[in-house]
């Protein structure tokens, strides 16, 4: 805490003055940083350098790796005839489906089970039996129930994202202060007023935090259903790939698969800001 | 004359705490205290002879295992609106700007959005944060934030000020602007005020009347009437009245302390 007010002008010098960054000079910290960026380069340039040379003289065999030409190419053909842009879209369309349905079931079921005990009390041994099971398990009951369309690729989705956002919900539900609590209701708040007011958005940064843990969880749910059933879609380019031995395919849609979800990350980190202005500000 | 009935009394009060081993432990023992409207009491005491417990009773938080704690002559069953509390650790709302959380109170009594902004703005310039409405609590240095815990409660309107230790997190300059402060308050609206001290120079700058505390369990050790004259200032210190009072306040703690061994300040 500042130990010095400037009673004069109403303005904090201490704590909110000295930025412990600043206490580094500009130049020093600059410098630093482009020191490490020179070395991120580098390393890069070093493993796509021994990835270059091992394949162009031979010493690994293309049938285990490709060129990186040929690699290259592959990812242009396919953006230029439009395959490669449909199969980013259609998986992003079921994350995107499956993820949202997942928030808006699990999302109000955690804030019910953190302040309700009963309902954590009914919910708690499906979500003990359910969390152990990987989203694959659930590939044979959906195709069965749902066929092998959208539905069934967004049910895994569903399925595989649903339980994690649950368990983040209740968690940061149940760590919202309980001082902030009391000092709601000593001010005349009803038990609306405390949950609209105190624990939504207590939570909320908790609540953010794990739908973007939960989103990577997603993907990696889509692209298992692509893989076992799919026409379409960044898990079925990659299977093409495998089955009709095309290796350059194969890296070319992972690759896609991890600058998606690289983007999505991104932009998730864009909207918590605009959602959590206070968070901003926080000194630690 | 007619007497007074109090606006808020403890009847009796104990309370036993079960603690993290299990084990019982009395924190305030048949305590009884009378408070009348407009009083300005401080409460002093060693650290974890019940102060805060007292405190917490009073607005409605937690209650007693025996006997009764009332306001208006009305058992307190439930948090307690019109027992506004100040909690030493701020408690203001992150999410909320310096003006969400002083209208706070006033969108819980349902107001319209205008009346809350020319109330809050009226609190927010008592307390001297005029400019900063828009700022997250996180912006603010300690004293700029136990302001707005300030006239958030003010802005609510409760009837009774109840006030745990707010200063002592503070440093001196800023404790003295916010104690004269609460003064000119107290004069202006006429509140009663519980407050919460480990210093004896606050109580006896703050106080209409003294509660001196024993060491635990929490009993009434002496109640002692503050006759400086008011209003008063930082100045009332130098007065010999202050040394004699300070003086007869000190023994009383002194034997608490060397019975119990934890100095008050
Ligand atoms: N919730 C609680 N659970 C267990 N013990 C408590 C609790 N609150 C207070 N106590 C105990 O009661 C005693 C009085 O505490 P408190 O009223 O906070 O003292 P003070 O405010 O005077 O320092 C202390 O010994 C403390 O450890
Ligand atoms: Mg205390």
């Amino acid at each position: 805490m500042s130990s010095v007010t400037d009673i004069a002008n109403e303005r904090p010098t201490g704590a909110l003055a000295e930025q412990p960054a600043a206490a580094e000079r500009p130049a020093t910290r600059v410098r630093r940083s482009a020191l490490l960026l020179a070395i991120s380069t580098l390393s890069v340039l070093t493993v796509l350098g021994v990835w270059y040379i091992s394949t162009e003289r031979g010493w690994v065999s293309p049938v285990f790796l490709p060129k990186p030409g040929r690699v290259i190419n592959e990812g242009f053909e396919n953006l230029a005839n439009g395959q490669l842009g449909k199969d980013i879209w259609m998986s992003t369309q079921r994350v995107l489906l499956g993820f949202a349905l997942a928030g808006i079931v699990a999302i109000p079921l955690g804030v019910i089970m953190a302040v309700w005990a009963p309902a954590k009390a009914a919910m708690d041994p499906f979500v003990s039996l359910l969390r152990p099971l990987p989203s694959i398990t659930w590939i044979p009951l959906t195709m069965l129930w749902l066929g092998i369309g959208e539905g069934q690729k967004v049910a895994i989705v569903f399925m595989g994202s649903w339980i994690y956002i649950l368990l983040y919900t209740v968690e940061s539900t149940r760590r919202v202060d309980p001082l902030l609590i009391r000092a709601a209701r000593n001010l005349g708040a009803s038990d609306v007023g405390v949950m609209l007011h105190v624990i939504l958005p207590g939570a909320l940064p908790g609540i953010i935090a794990g739908l973007k843990v939960t989103l990577a969880i997603s993907w990696s749910c889509v692209l298992s259903a692509e893989m076992i059933a799919a026409q379409n879609g960044l898990g079925a380019l990659i299977w093409q790939g495998k089955d009709w031995g095309n290796l350059a395919l194969v890296l070319v849609g992972m690759l896609c698969i991890s600058l998606v979800v690289l983007v999505t990350d991104k932009l998730a980190n864009m909207l918590e800001r605009l959602l959590l202005p206070w968070e901003r500000h926080q000194r630690t | 004359m007619e007497t007074m009935s109090p606006i808020l009394a403890a009847h009796r009060v104990s309370k036993t705490f079960t603690n993290a081993k299990d084990q019982q432990v009395l924190a305030v023992d048949d305590l009884s205290l009378e408070i009348d409207e407009g009083e300005f009491i401080c409460l002093l005491g060693a650290s974890g002879c019940g102060k805060s417990t007292i405190l917490n009773m009073f607005a409605g938080f937690i209650q007693p295992t025996a006997g009764e704690v009332l306001l208006r002559g009305q058992k307190i069953l439930k948090v307690e609106p019109r027992c506004g509390m100040i909690f030493q650790s701020y408690a203001l709302f992150p999410w909320k700007t310096v003006r969400g959380n002083v209208e706070f109170g006033l969108r819980m009594k349902g107001l319209s959005r205008t009346e809350r902004r020319e109330r809050a703005a009226d609190f927010i310039a008592m307390v001297n944060l005029r400019g900063f409405e828009e700022h997250y609590p996180a912006e603010l240095s300690g004293g700029m934030q136990q302001r707005v815990t300030i006239a958030r409660m003010l802005a609510a309107d409760p009837e009774v000020l109840l006030m745990d230790e707010p200063f002592a997190a503070l440093d001196a300059m800023t404790r003295q602007v916010m104690q004269e402060e609460l003064l000119k308050i107290h004069q202006q609206s006429g509140k009663t005020i519980v407050f919460i001290t480990h210093s004896i120079d606050e109580a006896l700058l703050l106080s209409s009347r003294l509660v001196v505390m024993s060491a635990r369990p929490g009993r009434i050790k002496a109640v002692i009437p503050n006759e400086l004259p008011a209003p008063r200032q930082i100045a009332v210190q130098f007065s010999p009245q202050y040394g004699e009072l300070k003086s007869a306040v000190w023994s009383l703690i002194e034997s608490e302390v060397r019975r119990h061994g934890t100095a008050p300040d």
